[in-house]
């Protein structure tokens, strides 16, 4: 199979996919009540100041007519600017950008080596103590919301131990992992046992497979067939959940985001919403859509490399 | 996977090994609210309030004691029954070392008033003329004699600008190498995270700012300002709640003065429509109000249970009115001479804590007298889109006063002729209309006062709206610091803060 050719088609299909995406989130914030206005210029201003800048801004003009206008906008390659903040919402998102992908890699860094251990752990010993006490503690993981748990451990980690900062983002690489560790954490804590459960059942179900049997029949050892035949099938399902997980956190990590003030893009769609800060929510959700088609394009890739017959 | 488990750990280890908090030479404040733009006729929102006096200095200022001192203008004349203001500027310079000229507070001060979009004009409205009589010199004409304009050269919104720097760059002046005239220059903005000050080499006070900057920064949580505190991620925070106050205070590095304010809470009524539009059904709803228990309930008894429409901090506060107290049988009796057709009534809030709690407070009193409500929930957009259009029927709120003087807070609060609609109620008494005109013609303060006390009594006796508490500023300090306060207007004094070790 082509490779360039595979990419450029998804790539192609990705188009509609954003336009239809642009048009719905367009208008559903213009439609739900509340003006960005009267919230920019605060509740002292007068009827006309806001008429005014509405005007200025061309928010009287039909809804049709402001989106035909962005769409122009878009494709001469400008994503507006920021009402709230009158900076280009492109220079918004860059500035966020790096933190939220820093802190994206660093769960990852964190939550995969964990999880291939304690699915393998778990599905080896199926039924037996390792087992349930790695079910018990992924459940628990997947229940304690995660605000809460970002606030206690910010107060015994950071507070009562002082071992790491509760909050910010810091300087320098060994800096950022130092400050970024409880948020991502955090975010590992459920993130993991997701991940867990998933690939310890898709495990289970190929150890009991017929191609093992076979394998073993043949006198394979057992340890070529785990690693060989039986991780490289179970991985496959949980690679999927995986960059859909990805994907969200892009956009997701809101919460710790703001329970450890390390503002990212997560923080900057809340704001944006709360703000209607049209131009940004639009800027983020066309760069949430574009990572979602990425994410699945590699992981899609990742797949034919582990998996050929899937190209077909 | 090895390889990044072995750099992971490693990285660990050296960040352990150096962490820590790192001690900033920056003054860290946490506030929930955010910087929107640092253009001074911009906005009017507690957090760009907070930010503008950092970076623009006015002709006037407030001194430690409270007293209006000199700013920017060195010395002035109020000649005319009070209708002429002539102020003599010092020599001063902006941040990039222009030198700040007459023309400069002319065209600031006309900007605030007459730019189309200008958040809050309502400082400068009553200025007719503004003329530079040479370099250093300014003639301001009023419509007519004003008592409260010298106070509002004060005002958040009416920093000086360099004219030079917005007429060529326009919205760009605000947004990169912000020209500023007040204690601190911008070292960086990253909007929606923080905003990082700079001494200003040419600021007019020597020996100020009396640190190395600031960092302000926005956490909308307030667990996490806590946090911050006590980790000493924080050198100060703005609103620590009220139910976290016991433990702060016990922390012997952190202190909580709890400084006076302007803020009021209140309940707004919409006075357009019924059941609210009926003065006895007003009354009867403040009256079952125990704003006492209110007050004690929601602030931990931090907060004073109000009896006035207007702030307690404010001049000429009449701390001895008294109306529409806390009355179960007189409410009841109201309720029922009210006609009131027993309509459930809603209860819109802007979804913070607070507010919530006074909503459930009311609905159980209010119930008590018979009147039904429920609670309706919505974002800041939409609630200041509804309060503003006059859709809804009842919410608790909050507002402050940026002056002492309470010209401004009785044309925001009661006044139904001053452009917002008496803070979008629809009260409107022609004879508190005509009050609030003579209240800021009058030069003689004893008169001024008679005449704010009878403007206190009939709003708050057909109540105007309901005032429930006057809390104070529940902002944490690091003991580390020295000078550091929050001034009623809701300032900063950052330039006279210093660190002590």
């Amino acid at each position: 199979m082509n490779l360039t050719d595979f990419i450029g088609r998804r790539l192609l299909q990705t188009l509609p996919v954003l336009f239809g995406i642009s048009v719905v989130s367009f208008l559903l914030i213009m439609l739900i009540p509340g003006d960005p206005v009267r919230l920019i210029l605060g509740p002292r201003a007068t009827e006309d100041a806001v008429a005014a800048l509405r005007h200025d801004w061309g928010l009287d003009r039909p809804i049709l007519v402001q989106y035909f206008s962005y769409v122009g906008d878009i494709l001469r390659g400008d994503l507006g600017d920021s009402m709230k903040f009158r900076v280009p919402v492109l220079d918004l998102i860059l500035q966020y950008l790096p933190r939220t992908l820093f802190l994206v890699t660093y769960v990852l860094v964190l939550t995969l080596p964990a999880t291939v251990l304690m699915a393998i752990v778990a599905a080896r010993n199926e039924g037996r103590w390792p087992d349930h006490l790695i079910r018990f503690l992924s459940v628990l993981g997947m229940t304690i919301p995660v605000f809460w748990l970002a606030v206690l451990f910010a107060r015994f980690f950071g507070i009562r131990l002082g071992w790491f900062p509760v909050s910010g983002y810091g300087d320098g690489f060994v800096d950022h992992l130092h400050h970024l560790f409880l948020p991502a954490v955090s975010t590992s804590l459920w993130l993991a046992p997701l991940l867990t459960r998933n690939l310890r059942a898709a495990l289970i179900e190929q150890m009991e497979a017929d191609y093992v049997a076979a394998s073993r029949a043949k006198g394979l050892p057992e340890r070529y067939i785990f690693r060989r035949h039986i991780l490289a099938n179970s991985i496959l399902p949980t690679l999927n959940l995986l960059g859909v997980m990805i994907a969200f956190m892009i956009g997701g990590s809101v919460v710790v985001e703001v329970v450890y003030a390390v503002p990212g893009l997560g923080a900057l769609m809340i704001a944006s919403v709360l703000g209607r800060d049209y131009f940004v929510i639009q800027g983020l959700t066309l760069v949430y859509a574009l990572a979602t088609v990425v994410i699945t394009l590699l992981i899609d890739l990742l797949t034919n490399l582990i998996d050929p017959r899937t190209a077909e | 996977m090895r390889t990044w488990k072995t750099l992971f750990l490693a990285a660990a280890a050296v960040a352990l090994l150096t962490g820590g908090p790192v001690a900033a030479e920056k003054i860290r404040i946490g506030s929930p609210y955010a910087t929107t733009t640092l253009d001074p006729m911009r906005s009017a929102n507690a957090g760009s309030i907070e930010t503008f006096g950092q970076l623009y200095s006015r002709l006037l200022r407030i001194d430690e004691t409270g007293a209006l001192a000199p700013g920017l203008a060195e010395s002035w004349d109020v000649t005319e029954g009070g209708k002429v203001i002539t102020l003599k500027l010092r020599d001063a310079k902006f941040s990039n070392g222009d030198p700040i000229t007459a023309d400069d507070v002319t065209f600031s001060l006309v900007r605030i008033r007459d730019t189309p979009d200008s958040a809050y004009p309502a400082p400068m409205q009553q200025l007719d003329t503004a003329e530079a009589v040479d370099a250093k010199t300014v003639k301001l004409t009023l419509k007519h004699p004003f008592a409260p304009f010298l106070g509002n050269l004060e005002v958040f919104n009416v920093g000086i600008v360099s004219k030079k720097d917005v007429e060529a760059r326009g919205d760009k002046a605000f947004t990169e190498n912000v020209v500023t005239s007040g204690p601190y220059m911008v070292e960086k903005w990253v909007p929606n995270d923080r905003l990082i000050l700079a001494p200003n080499p040419n600021y007019w006070r020597t020996g100020y700012p009396k640190n190395d900057g600031a960092e302000l920064i926005e956490i909308g949580d307030s667990n996490t300002r806590v946090s911050m505190m006590l980790s000493g991620e924080l050198d100060a925070a703005r609103e620590i709640p009220w139910s976290q106050v016991a433990e702060i205070q016990s922390n012997e590095n952190i202190s909580m003065p709890m400084e006076p304010s302007t803020v009021i809470y209140t309940v707004l009524m919409n006075q357009a429509k019924a059941p609210f539009d009926n003065m006895k059904f007003r009354q009867a709803a403040a009256m079952a109000l125990d704003t006492t228990a209110i007050s004690k309930a929601v602030t931990f008894g931090n907060a004073a249970p109000a009896n006035s429409t207007l702030p307690n901090a404010l001049k000429f506060y009449d701390p001895n009115l008294k109306a529409n107290g806390f009355d179960l049988a007189a409410a009841k009796a109201a309720v029922a001479e009210s006609g009131y057709d027993g309509r459930e009534i809603s209860i819109m809030i802007a979804d913070q804590p607070e507010a919530q709690q006074q909503a459930v407070l009311m609905q159980a009193l209010w119930s008590q007298i018979g009147i039904k409500s429920k609670i309706e929930k919505t974002d800041a957009g939409t609630f200041w889109s509804r309060l503003t259009g006059g859709d809804y029927d009842v919410t608790p709120t909050w507002w402050y006063n940026e002056t002492t003087d309470p010209d401004l807070a009785v044309r925001w609060a009661v006044c139904g002729t001053c452009g917002n609609k008496a803070y979008y109620t629809s009260y409107d008494n022609p004879k508190v209309d005509a009050l609030v005109e003579a209240g800021a013609a009058e030069l003689d303060e004893a008169k001024r006062g008679q005449i704010y006390a009878e403007i206190q009594q009939i709003t708050t006796t057909e109540v105007a709206n309901i005032p429930l508490y006057y809390p104070p500023f529940a902002n944490a300090y690091s003991k580390t610091l020295k000078g550091l306060g929050m001034t009623p207007a809701l300032q900063w004094t950052l330039e006279s803060t210093e660190r002590v070790k």
